[in-house]
């Protein structure tokens, strides 16, 4: 059975006198894992910490199993990462660049040579493969992070703000490319950014962190699943026998006052039937929205919470 | 893999041993070096000396050539220990300046765009790190400075024959040895104060300084106080007494103690304790994330 891909133990960390992340308690099972909070909610450090470069002063972080701290160098064995910042040798060439990191990663220098071109041209930067990384501008700087990245052939993909300083149909490139790389193979992804929707498009599961707790451990696939069918109704009427109906049938109600209800509809329930049962009890229904519960409820639900014991919702 | 096929695979081939790879790091360093031009012109530079030493030798176990020139003394031009110092001396000053040019090429350009979290996300410590980049100074300053002396030392022992080389075979430890902790202390300094100041040319300079105005303090301090303890931060002079007193005499390499000179132990713990600093110094700053404090 394939251990989970992150296992955090009461995990706190302290840099610089000061603790970043309060004991971290979780299970992530899933093979890609979006990473959220607002800024400073210790989402680099965590990643920082799985690959070892801080060193927990309480608790412990796994990776596939693997002890970050005590069996550090070989899960960098399984990890390809891109990193937030600028992290690149300006004066090579970016297919040399890529190279480089591949032969530190083990590979023999002919096949570097010939992943490094794979990678290249994957990431869309084939005709600027050969220009000094110095000079590429910021998103193909991301793209050239990305081919390092995976150009070894990672188990483990860790991407630090992907789509940072990039326009949108390069955002959406590099999304799609995530996406198929998660897709072509086993690979296990961990996706840091505080834009939802980069989560949203590419994660199963997401940790969200705020003020260095987890404040949500959310399983996306679940979630779409569950809230398929979501409904915010503003009605002119009586909301209780309206709502007493609706219970019938198999949903669940919230009633917010001036007439706005929440109803989460089981599967079994089309949307006609609420019209027929507005109808029957001489309801109006001046507005209808039918959404699902996205990545945004959830965030922000969990931003709002004072407090959850061990995180999940 | 063909263009219009652009698809994600998975690597699956061999991979290379772990322990060699810092060797990747030096042998990059040492094709991007040979692209400068500037560099290929030093190292020519830093060789020509040796030519000269040659030429001597050849001089000197020359009695034809002698003749011709009209050199009468044989003790003008007599080998011996002595002028291995001074060879020792020259090559170790040229090594100091080349390695001020190429120490900080090797690790700036690694800082300045923080490349570091890279090399270090990778199973690559920071040993390695710090062992390729030393090899890379280690190859090159020893191919000016004990390499070169012991292939005169081999060409003497060939010309002089009478069994020059088994009364002089002594001299190859001490040449190795003091090339060794002068190469080491150059190449962690060099390494050290690039991981400090990171730019490069801020970093040549800090070098040449951090040479220099040590053995000016340390004169003042000798100036002020009337003793003689100062010289211990001038390093040159630290590697000079060490080069004489290990050239001189083999049995006096680690003990002789001259009046009002500062003992062989003395200066070889100066150059160990540069190195050891050098080192607290790379490893405060080397690392793949920076802590602020506070």
């Amino acid at each position: 059975m394939m251990p989970p891909t992150i296992e955090l133990e009461g995990l706190e960390v302290q840099l610089g006198g000061r603790t970043i992340l309060h004991g971290l308690t979780g299970v992530l099972k899933s093979r890609a894992i979006g990473l959220l909070g607002p800024n400073g909610a210790g989402k680099s450090t965590l990643i920082n910490t799985l690959l070892g470069f801080h060193k927990p002063s309480k608790g412990s972080a796994r990776v596939l199993g693997l002890d970050a701290s005590a069996n550090g160098k070989t899960l960098r064995e399984l990890v390809g990462y891109m990193p937030e910042n600028d992290s690149f040798i300006a004066k090579m060439s970016g297919v040399r660049f890529v190279r480089y990191m591949a032969e530190i990663s083990g590979l023999p220098p002919d096949q570097a040579m010939e992943r490094a071109h794979e990678a290249f041209v994957y990431v869309g930067l084939g005709e600027a493969r050969y220009r000094p990384v110095g000079t590429y501008s910021l998103g193909m700087k991301q793209l050239a992070k990305l081919a390092q990245a995976i150009a070894h052939g990672p188990k483990v993909l860790i991407l630090d703000e992907p789509t940072n300083g990039m326009d949108p149909p390069a955002r959406k490139r590099l999304i799609e490319l995530i996406r198929e790389i998660r897709e072509a193979s086993d690979i296990c992804l961990l996706l840091s950014s505080h834009l939802l929707r980069d989560v949203e498009e590419t994660c199963d599961e997401v940790l969200i962190l705020r003020n260095g707790k987890i404040a949500s451990i959310c399983n996306l696939v679940e979630e779409r699943r569950a809230n398929r069918k979501f409904l915010e109704l503003e009605t002119v009427g009586v909301e209780a026998t309206f709502t007493a109906a609706l219970e019938t049938l198999g949903c669940e109600c919230a009633i917010f006052g001036n007439g706005r209800i929440k109803v989460v509809m089981p599967d079994s329930v089309e949307i006609r039937e609420v019209f027929k049962v507005a109808a029957d009890r001489g309801v109006q229904i001046r507005r209808m929205n039918h959404r699902r519960d996205s990545l945004e409820d959830i965030f922000l639900n969990a931003m709002e919470q004072t407090g959850v014991a061990d995180g999940r919702i | 893999m063909a263009v219009y096929k652009r698809k994600y695979n998975p690597y699956t081939g061999p991979l290379t041993a772990t322990w060699p790879r810092f060797f990747v790091l030096t042998r990059y360093a040492f094709m991007d070096l040979f692209k400068s031009r500037f560099f290929v012109l030093l190292l020519i530079l830093a060789i020509v000396p040796n030519l000269f030493f040659a030429g001597y030798i050849f001089i000197a176990n020359n009695k034809t050539v002698q003749l011709l020139m009209q050199i009468r003394s044989a003790e003008f031009l007599s080998v011996e220990t002595q002028y291995f110092i001074i060879i020792m001396m020259v090559q170790t000053n040229v090594a100091f300046l080349l390695n001020c040019w190429v120490g900080p090429v090797l690790i700036s350009g690694d800082l300045t765009n923080g490349a570091l979290p890279l090399f270090l996300s990778r199973p690559f410590s920071r040993a390695d790190y710090v062992i390729g980049k030393l090899a890379v100074l280690g190859i090159l300053l020893s191919a000016i400075t004990w390499v070169p002396c012991l292939l005169l030392f081999g060409l003497q022992s060939g010309l002089a024959r009478n069994g020059w080389i088994w009364s002089h075979l002594w001299m190859i430890v001490p040449i190795i040895l003091c090339s060794a902790i002068w190469i080491l202390m150059l190449s962690l300094i060099s390494l050290a104060v690039s991981a400090w100041v990171k730019l490069r040319i801020v970093a040549t300079g800090v070098i040449f300084i951090s040479f220099f105005i040590p053995a000016g303090l340390g004169e003042m301090f000798n100036a002020i106080m009337g003793t003689y303890w100062g010289a211990l931060l001038n390093f040159s002079y630290m590697f000079r007494i060490v080069v004489e007193r290990g050239l001189r005499d083999p049995s006096r390499l680690l003990g002789l103690m001259g009046r009002h000179e500062i003992p062989v132990p003395a200066a070889w713990a100066v150059m160990i304790c540069v190195c050891l600093f050098s080192l607290f110094i790379l490893n405060a700053r080397l690392r793949a994330r920076e802590v602020v404090r506070g």
